[in-house]
């Protein structure tokens, strides 16, 4: 059964108790104590040892979710690996120990990783990374220990608004809707869903975690048109195949012209 | 309880060993070994009270003094809004709710001269955690300052009380010391700034047990002031760079966070500006910093001797602590205390080191 997350970032509280609860689970070390400046994120980014990271963007412009903050207002969203149903990270794997789960998640096998690094620029979202000090590439594995068990994943157990929500993809796209809708009605026309599908999002296929957002990609880090690069390698073989054709063509143009010109 | 099953309610606690609690509010919490909080029942499964949406203390109960929700006969003072009520028939209260009164107590019970402890509450007192049984708009005595309340300014302010002649309130405690000095009670020149202290998600307390944990201190790494863009600008001071914020107690060094969430207040006709501080920071740990609490004064409200100064005014100039100057007598720091600390950008942050290096162990300087 496919599994993934769902997260609706206008429940959001920023509270990181989806941090916290990731690295305990995981064990992730910290990785720095350094004061950012940049509202109260202080993680920056997905990383090695990040696997959920809340994202806090105060921007000088109102909201229709919350207009009495005038010209003002504060995006929370936990971003966390998106595990796409086209996977850049899994086809750009020389070794295979990036997989597919039966739960359609995507996961890193530490003991087959050899560290080689191609998924990390395969990633169009910048989520897997190495870890300096083993070498090895590590991202969110949906807890997949956990799963095996029949639990929630961490941080959608931690999360106390529900703003991660864990579940079965199909019941989490109609639960989404949903609450696009009910937003709507309410009046925050903005509200979409972010990769829910391959129509929305054709350069991963869809992912298996996808988001709620009120504003532009861009405003959360997230990128717009997001591809991944694997998706290409088709056309760029056929590419290739065209080019070298041509190049065949002329030179064997050039051989009978030489040829009519001895002649 | 003696066989390892969880009791259903704090009622069913016994003093003889056979029982075990650790707050007597959370019993129940577990009944029938099921984890109630975690209950998620939808609203279009149950009553409109949701009681099987998670769980609330004690004994599940949704409003306390619920009873009040009933007219003195026990019947609801409204059917639209009925949520508890006396049910005649049963001898016994029942409702939407939880029922917060003694369940068989009959609306027209009186006390008998002679009863003692809950006894005393007649059918028709509501508020059974209170003495006399009632609900108080005021306390008639007991408190050293009332009974009416007003509004009264701290012990240091940047205004004089806008609505009320007394400026402090005159019952507090104060504690004349020389290292506890106060500033004026308003319009002080020497600090004409707004302070408050309060909490970050990330931390405990003064940090004490959440600053030793690298899963906390990581998330709010470093002691640090929030002002305005307005502050920043009239003070210079920089985003991620250091500011010293002092009061006649003492001076704290800490990063400054630049953000439009800190408004200035206009109060009186002239801008107030504020500065917000987290209190969380200490000397030891793996995050360290100054503490808000070295800015404070020890003043006491009238009754509990609770700090009232957690709204305070003080001074903020752009630098770190130097034992050359005070922010108090002195203006802006000069040359030679270092430029404002760069930001690291989102690829400048160092990649996981287990948190050792990129770190020290210690905290302190980055």
């Amino acid at each position: 059964m496919a599994k993934g997350f769902f997260t609706d970032t206008t429940v959001c509280i920023g509270c990181k108790a989806c941090e916290v609860a990731c690295k305990e689970w995981n064990q992730l070390p910290d990785d720095g104590l350094i004061f950012t400046g940049m509202s109260y994120d202080n993680t920056v980014q997905l990383g090695a040892s990040t696997w959920r990271h809340v994202a806090f963007i105060e921007q000088p412009a109102a909201t229709k979710e919350d207009p009495a903050l005038g010209d003002f207002s504060w995006l929370m969203m936990s971003d966390v690996c998106k595990h796409c149903q086209r996977a850049g990270c899994l086809e750009a794997c020389p070794t295979g120990a990036i997989v597919r789960t039966e739960f359609d998640s995507v996961y890193v096998q530490p003991d087959i990783c050899n560290g080689c690094g191609y998924c990390i620029s395969a990633c169009p979202f910048g989520v897997i990374d190495r870890r300096e000090d083993d070498g090895r590439a590590w991202k969110c594995t949906l807890c997949y220990d956990r799963l095996k068990d029949g639990m929630t994943p961490a941080c959608a157990k931690a999360c106390p608004t529900d703003s991660i929500v864990f579940g079965d993809l199909d019941e989490l796209k109609e639960k989404a809707g949903d609450r696009v809708q009910q937003l709507r009605d309410g009046g925050v026309e903005e509200a979409y869903l972010y990769g829910v599908d391959e129509v929305g999002q054709p350069g991963t296929e869809g992912l298996n975690a996808f988001f709620l957002l009120v504003d532009e990609p861009e405003v959360y880090n997230l990128p717009p048109d997001p591809v991944v690069p694997t998706k290409k390698v088709g056309s760029a073989w056929t590419s290739a195949a065209l080019a070298a054709a041509g190049v065949a063509l002329a030179a064997a143009g050039a051989a009978v012209m030489n040829r009519g010109g001895r002649g | 309880m003696g066989d390892g099953g969880a009791v259903s309610g704090f009622t069913d606690l016994e003093d003889d060993g056979t029982t075990a609690c650790g707050c007597w509010i959370y019993s129940g919490s577990y009944k029938d070994e099921v984890n109630q909080t975690a209950r998620r029942r939808p609203a279009t499964q149950q009553t409109w009270v949701a009681p099987e949406w998670g769980w609330a203390w004690p004994a599940n109960r949704r409003l306390i003094y619920n009873r009040a929700s009933a007219d003195p006969e026990g019947n609801p003072w409204s059917e639209r809004k009925r949520y508890v009520w006396w049910d005649e028939e049963k001898k016994a209260w029942t409702g939407e709710d939880v029922p917060d009164f003694i369940a068989d107590r009959s609306p027209s019970y009186e006390p008998p001269a002679d009863a003692t402890g809950i006894d005393t509450l007649a059918g028709t007192d509501p508020f059974i955690m209170q003495g006399d049984g009632v609900g108080w708009l005021f306390a008639p005595n007991g408190l050293l300052d009332g009974p009416m309340p007003t509004h009264y300014e701290p012990q240091e302010s940047v205004i004089e009380n806008p609505l009320y002649g007394q400026q402090c309130n005159p019952a507090r405690t104060e504690y004349r010391r020389r290292d506890n000095r106060y500033h004026r009670a308003w319009g002080d020149p020497r600090f004409p700034y707004a302070i408050t202290t309060y909490r970050l998600t990330e931390h405990h307390t003064a940090g004490g047990m959440s600053r030793w944990l690298s899963w906390l201190s990581e998330l709010q790494p470093e002691m640090f002031c929030e002002v305005s863009p307005e502050l920043a600008h009239e003070k210079g001071l920089t985003n991620g760079g250091w500011a010293t914020v002092g009061t006649a107690r003492g001076e704290i060094e800490c990063r400054v966070l630049v953000t439009e969430r800190i408004k200035p207040l206009k109060l009186k006709r002239r801008t107030v500006h504020q500065i917000g501080l987290p209190y969380h920071w200490g000397s030891h740990g793996r995050s360290t910093g100054d503490a808000a609490n070295e800015l404070i004064s020890f003043v006491a409200d009238p009754n509990v001797l609770i700090q009232e100064s957690k709204a305070l005014t003080g001074n903020i100039e752009s630098g770190r602590k130097s034992k050359q100057r005070r922010v108090v007598t002195s203006g802006p720091l000069g040359d030679g205390n270092g430029p404002a600390r760069d930001l690291p950008g989102a690829s400048a942050r160092p990649r996981a080191s287990r948190g050792v290096e990129a770190t020290g162990l210690l905290g302190g300087e980055p």
